[in-house]
């Protein structure tokens, strides 16, 4: 349900009525924002500031440096851009927002809400509804149906058996495959309903007039569909790659990041060099580097797209 | 989906279009393309149904295992095994303690917010918009590293209102800009009369503007309700006591205690635990009406 | 006018929410008005170690029975060891929810004494008469750095090769068996295998997710048993580079190539310690595990009950590497109870301990826990040793035992430990790498002049 401005453009019940120059300013311009900032400057300000300082000392969880940590200035970032569990975290991050999100939410996203309109209605409406109750479930239930789902002795392999395919331990062997799987299952609805709601702003006309001049239904879509919603289609990619870069419990259920490191993407090991291996400094400077990543992606987005504001 | 889009009365003029539209799409397509998506949709409606049915099916079979089975004899002992006030009935209380925290603070904190980004011109107003939008997109789940190290300097571990504070805190970027959204979209008129009686800006907030969006301030309350409800990461790094720890935790707590030999368990579990924000769900599809463009996937 | 009130009601409710923040520490710790006081004991619960929440719960009705006014508070923390002491280390993270009373394992305690979680308990242990019924090295085993005193023992225990004799049977191996080497394990699990092959020949832990247990009843189980140790105790230094320590990862490697260990989705599970003991064994499905003294407990009474364990399984001491005196090794370890550097009732929480830890208790659970008892009047009780029949062979291991290397390092270092582990039954590095890894990350955390090579 993360959605800002997929419509910023929108049109609004208002009309271009001036604002009202306020009688008493102060009061009543910025008394009301006060509750919002306070809590949003400790709560949200707060850890960001606690990151950037956190990752400069070498806190420990346990141990002499839990109760006297040393500020080591930039060592913990000088140790992990030396580390190549950092990097291969960094590449399965990559790998997993990329396949989960970018490609397999926003395609199959996009091949619901298509074949959605050419649908038999009851079907869209059971197939729409088992896609949302996906989304809607809490993550951590959603984790364990798809943990029994990729279990060796799960559904999967019992179905694959049928066509006489050997048993796979796909979250031992395949984990990286299993957790993105799962990504997709839980997240698609959010791109389908985007797409839905994309599709129809489409006036039909356009394209029944690509139509009468003999464009396939391919054609129509990647010439004439597809750039109109290209707005839509950003904004998703970008709302949906930044809620991916984010996803803990989902591996962390079905996995736990292993085996090995072999399915840790940045937040499962940043939480594991925390808490599994004592080290908050170092874990901190892991959620600092994502952090980072994540407002990079969200200054681009913000400056790419321009979503209106008033 | 637009969620900012104007779900109030006032909006039907800008509703009604979009409804003109999906009428016309709705005209019949040719058969072949129709067979393809049916053989589509089928398809991927089966492979979204099937951990789904895991979960239903394993919750009445006393028997399950992580294979999905129907149960040769149904029993409803799954859930009347879990459905003890240590199990389930205290967790889910605390779970509903948080998300009603969470989302009334995240509202009545938005809606004051909201009120003065709408309606006046000030200076610094844009700048705290991209600010908010900045924010949303900020992945606040990879910090909990920090967060706990804050919490560890605020002497808040373990604390259900610090935790309640957090994730208001955290949800407050999206329900500011959707509370924004929807209140600009009730028009300044009818409080400019107000004022001109002399009304307060509060007065005519909760007067006028606030019953006129009434199925707005819902959906943002049910949104972050919603999300709040499914949070694991956050309660499982900031609450420790089994009697502060709310359902998404104690779910964790049983999967990794029990959860290789009582899935029937677990499933029925889960569903005791799911169910409710299912139902608000649908609740948001009846508040938003037709011209909530998420209905379209539901009811067709 | 209709609005108005709910306006009202948010502002209440916010209020209410602010102050709330200030006063919800009142959960722990004791409350000032009429000198109540609450102990809050914070202890690890499974379903396959119920045995010290049983106890603790005797204790508690016993202790609030003789102290008015005093509440325990016990706070079972269910998961399996590894998230436990994660789940630990995060609530002593902040003197309000730190506990008063911790379940605490000898290894972590002077890792946790050095960060200030633990109060010195010496001047209490002076007036408490029970304390010289406790042997000289289970005192030790609750020392911090400093020499003072962080930890009551409850108990101890050795490791060694637990076997199903109906499956040596059908796999034509001896019923009283007894490896003289590595390579005998290894033959034995290969003829299991080979014979028998719907069994899983052999378990020695791996996983990361199995935490300590890899540590210790897996890795340090194989390299006490070569040339090399840890930690060079005469230097205080840890050992790096050596060849035991790559021979141990060695053997790793080989079991779990050669598909002699468990499949790696339960080798890998953080259940992997309850599922040998309340399934794998119970069920005849696993032929040999290297494991813990304290698994007959679980068989003798309780949920798990397994009346004929004491017909199917057979015990072996663990062989060193090449049969190389004295023959055979074994670890040790074991628990303790100790009380929370910010206990605001110290004297009351380690009142509780003597409760918990008195004879009566002790003998409760050390007989059903299997442990080895620390205290001398248990130790000599012929109930005690009439009670479980393993209990002998177990208590002949401590001639050939080790313990971990009692620094506060060690934690971190057993976790790197259990990487390199895990490697190997992945399959994901060689011996030689994992090894080096290793040492990369020893370095790191004691630095280079606290290691030396092997």
């Amino acid at each position: 349900m993360v959605d800002v401005a997929l419509k910023p453009r929108a049109g609004r019940g208002r009309g271009t009525t001036t604002r009202p120059r306020a009688r008493r300013g102060f009061g009543r311009k910025v008394l009301p924002l006060v509750p919002a900032v306070a809590l949003l400057i400790v709560f949200l300000a707060g850890p960001i500031g606690y990151s950037l300082y956190g990752s400069l000392t070498n806190t420990a969880l346990t141990g002499y440096k839990a109760a006297n940590p040393d500020f080591i200035g930039f060592d913990n970032y000088t140790e992990l851009f030396a580390s190549p569990d950092f990097w291969k975290s960094v590449w399965l991050t990559v790998l997993f927002v990329g396949a989960s999100a970018v490609i397999g939410q926003n395609v199959l996203g996009m091949l619901l809400a298509l074949v959605s309109r050419s649908a038999a209605k009851p079907l869209r409406a059971v197939v729409g509804g088992l896609v949302v109750t996906a989304w809607v479930l809490p993550e951590i239930v959603a984790a364990f149906a798809l943990y029994a789902f990729f279990s060796t002795d799960g559904t999967l392999n019992a179905v694959l058996g049928w066509f006489g395919i050997d048993e796979t331990t796909w979250l031992i062997s395949f984990p990286m495959f299993a957790v993105i799987v799962a990504n997709i299952w839980r997240g698609t609805a959010f791109s389908m309903l985007v797409y839905n709601a994309a599709l129809a702003e489409v006036p039909p006309e356009i394209s029944e007039a690509a139509e009468i001049d003999g464009a396939g239904p391919v054609q129509r879509f990647f010439r004439i569909t597809l750039p109109m919603i290209r707005r839509s289609i950003s904004t998703n990619l970008m709302l949906t790659t930044l809620q991916t870069l984010g996803v803990f419990t989902l591996i962390w259920v079905m996995t736990g990041g292993g085996p090995g490191t072999n399915s840790s993407t940045l937040p499962v090991l940043a939480y594991q060099e925390a808490f599994k291996f004592s080290q908050v400094g170092y874990g901190t400077a892991i959620a600092t580097v994502t952090l980072a990543v994540g407002a990079i992606f969200s200054i681009v987005y913000i400056k790419a797209l321009k979503p209106e504001v008033d | 989906m637009s969620l900012v889009k104007n779900v109030t009365p006032a909006a039907e003029a800008v509703v009604a279009p979009t409804r003109r539209q999906r009428a016309a799409l709705a005209s019949p397509r040719r058969a072949p393309s129709r067979w393809i998506s049916t053989a589509a949709l089928v398809l991927i409606g089966v492979a979204f149904l099937v951990p789904l049915a895991w979960i239903l099916l394993s919750a009445f079979d006393p028997a399950a295992t992580v294979g999905i089975k129907i149960p040769e004899d149904a029993t409803f002992d799954n859930f009347s095994s879990v459905f003890t006030v240590d199990q389930t009935l205290r967790p889910l209380w605390n779970s509903t303690v948080i998300s009603l925290g969470t989302a009334v603070i995240t509202v009545a904190v938005s809606v004051l917010a909201a009120y003065p980004l709408s309606r006046y011109q000030m200076r610094f107003r844009r700048s705290f918009l991209y600010g908010i939008l900045f924010a949303t997109c900020l992945p606040i789940t990879a910090m909990m590293v920090p967060v706990y190290s804050l919490f560890v300097y605020l002497n808040l571990l373990d604390s259900v209102p610090g935790t309640i504070f957090f994730m208001a805190a955290t949800s407050l970027p999206m329900a500011i800009w959707m509370t924004k959204n929807f209140m600009d979209s009730v028009p300044i008129s009818l409080e400019e009369a107000a004022w001109v009686d002399g009304a307060s800006a509060m007065r005519a907030l909760v007067r006028i503007v606030l019953p006129l969006m009434r199925p707005g301030i819902a959906v943002v309350f049910i949104f972050v309700f919603t999300m709040a409800w499914g949070n694991f990461f956050v309660p499982f790094v900031l609450l420790y006591s089994p009697e502060h720890q709310p359902a998404a935790v104690a779910i964790f707590n049983f999967f990794g205690t029990y959860g290789s030999v009582a899935y029937g368990k677990l499933a029925a579990f889960s569903i005791l635990y799911a169910t409710p924000v299912l139902v608000l769900y649908l609740l948001v599809q009846k508040l938003s009406g037709g011209s909530f463009a998420m209905a379209g996937a539901v009811k067709g | 006018m209709r609005g108005k009130p709910a306006l009202g009601i948010l502002g209440v409710v916010a209020l209410t929410a602010l102050a709330g923040c200030s006063d919800d520490g009142s959960s722990s710790g004791d409350d000032a008005s009429g000198g109540a006081t609450t102990v809050k004991v914070a202890y690890q619960k499974t379903t396959a170690f119920h045995q010290l929440d049983d106890m603790l719960q005797k204790a508690k009705t016993e202790f609030e029975a003789a102290h008015k006014g005093i509440t325990i508070d016990l706070q079972p923390i269910e998961a399996e060891q590894d998230q436990y002491f994660t789940k630990l280390a995060l609530m002593n993270g902040s003197d309000k929810t730190a506990p008063d009373v911790i379940y605490e394992d000898t290894f972590q305690i002077r890792s946790d004494a050095a960060a200030g979680y633990l109060l010195p308990i010496d001047e209490y242990l002076g007036k408490w008469e029970d304390w010289g019924q406790f042997y000289e090295n289970a005192k030790q085993a609750g020392l911090g750095d400093d020499g003072k005193t962080y930890g009551v023992s409850m108990g101890t225990d050795t490791r060694a090769l637990f076997y199903n004799k109906d499956i040596f049977a059908k796999a034509g191996l001896p019923a009283d068996w007894q490896p003289k080497s590595w390579d005998d394990v290894l033959a034995a699990a290969r003829a299991v295998k080979e014979k028998v092959p719907d069994v899983t020949p052999l378990n020695v832990y791996a996983g990361k997710a199995a935490g300590e247990a890899t540590t210790m009843q897996g890795f340090e189980m194989l390299l006490y048993g070569t040339a090399d140790t840890l930690y060079d105790t005469d230097q205080s230094k840890w050992v790096v580079g050596s060849q035991g320590f790559k021979d141990s990862l060695g053997f790793l490697e080989t079991i779990y190539k050669d598909k002699l260990a468990p499949p790696l989705d339960q080798a890998l599970d953080a259940s992997i310690g309850s599922r040998v003991s309340t399934e794998l064994l119970p069920q005849g499905k696993l032929a040999i595990a290297l494991d813990g003294s304290w698994l007959p407990g679980g068989w003798i009474s309780g949920e798990n009950a397994w009346p004929e364990w004491d017909k199917t399984m057979g015990f072996a001491k663990m062989p060193t590497q090449n049969g190389d005196a004295p023959g055979a090794t074994s670890m040790s370890g074991g628990w303790t109870l100790a009380v929370g550097s910010h206990a605001k009732n110290p004297q009351a929480a380690f009142d509780f301990i003597t409760t918990a830890l008195n004879k009566e208790n002790t003998f409760k659970y050390d007989t059903e826990n299997s442990q080895i008892a620390v205290r001398k009047d248990v130790a000599e009780d012929p109930a005690y040793t009439a009670y479980n029949p393993s209990f002998e062979f177990f208590s002949s291991l401590v001639d050939v035992t080790h313990f971990r290397p009692a620094t506060p390092d060690y934690s971190q270092i057993s976790s790197n430990i259990q990487v390199a582990a895990e490697a190997m039954a992945t399959g994901q590095q060689s011996p030689e790498d994992a090894a080096k890894a290793y040492d990369t990350a020893v370095k790191g955390i004691v630095g280079d002049d606290k290691t030396t090579t092997g």
